[in-house]
């Protein structure tokens, strides 16, 4: 049974994908398209990237950001959890 | 040993698995210690060494990054002095709320929203040159699981908050664990 609100959504589909989108899809992205990938004398990998460093952490951060707002939104919005206060039943974000 | 059985829809689909209770509440507990003495060490390596300067990370790290419009401002003056008392300070009260499970989902809140900042910051600094995901970034990962599991149930001081009149079936218990 799924009961998500529409705040639950947008973090989970537009905050998540836009950290997988920048994260994982951009990653693939610029190891798939991108120039070579030699490593320097650090050992670390030198970059070509196929999308630019600020559009990808751009994503990212918006993503996270959606995630925080959410968040908030959720503790100022939402009714106050119910149950059990016996100490044995965490409240949970599901309310 | 309880094992807990998780159904629902999710991206369209059917879902279930079952986890076991007694290592959900382990492994939830070992993350708040590990991320909790995280923040704590940070935190009091600060303080022991103080005054603490946090300009060179505000001021001057900071610069050309994705958050320089967000943060350069608190370079000087009264910003400046409220960062540096508010990052150790911060930094120490997270990791104790971590540890003991005091306001375990605020903790972890404000620890994500620490964490981003020296995710973009350091990861511009070093060119990431080991690419996007950092130990930083798992960290807001690591916080964000504590949230969303409202991880404070376990070996908690959260449990005995829960109990009192201000938390008691008021909005106010969200921010426990």
């Amino acid at each position: 049974m799924s009961d998500l609100s529409t705040a639950d959504q947008i973090a989970m589909y537009v905050g998540g994908g836009l950290v997988v989108l920048g994260v994982v899809v951009i990653g693939l992205l610029d190891m798939l398209l991108g120039a070579g990938h030699p490593v320097d004398s650090e050992g670390a990998i030198e970059h070509a990237a196929v999308v630019p460093i600020d559009i990808r952490a751009g994503i990212i951060l918006l993503g996270l950001v959606i995630w925080g707002l959410v968040a908030v939104y959720k503790f100022a919005a939402g009714s106050a959890p119910s149950g059990s206060t016996t100490g044995q039943t965490p409240s949970g974000m599901d309310d | 040993m309880s094992t807990q059985s998780i159904r629902t829809r999710f991206l369209g689909t059917e879902t279930s698995f079952s986890v076991s209770g007694a290592w959900l509440s382990y492994w939830i507990l070992l993350l708040r210690l590990t991320a909790g003495w995280w923040m704590l060490h940070a935190g009091l390596d600060k303080i022991w060494a103080w005054p603490f300067d946090a300009s060179w990370f505000v001021g001057g790290a900071a610069q050309g990054t994705i958050l320089a419009p967000f943060v350069t401002p608190f370079s000087d003056g009264i910003l400046l002095a409220f960062v540096n008392v508010a990052v150790p300070l911060g930094q120490t009260a997270i990791g104790l709320g971590l540890i003991l499970g005091v306001l375990t989902r605020t903790a972890a809140f404000f620890g994500a929203f620490m964490m981003l900042f020296f995710y973009f910051i350091n990861g511009y600094g070093g060119g990431w040159a080991n690419g996007m995901v950092t130990g930083e970034l798992l960290g807001i990962m690591v916080f964000g699981t504590i949230v969303a599991l409202g991880a404070g149930g376990v070996l908690a001081v959260d449990n005995r908050l829960r109990e009192m009149e201000l938390f008691e079936n008021t909005r106010l218990r969200k921010l426990l664990g």
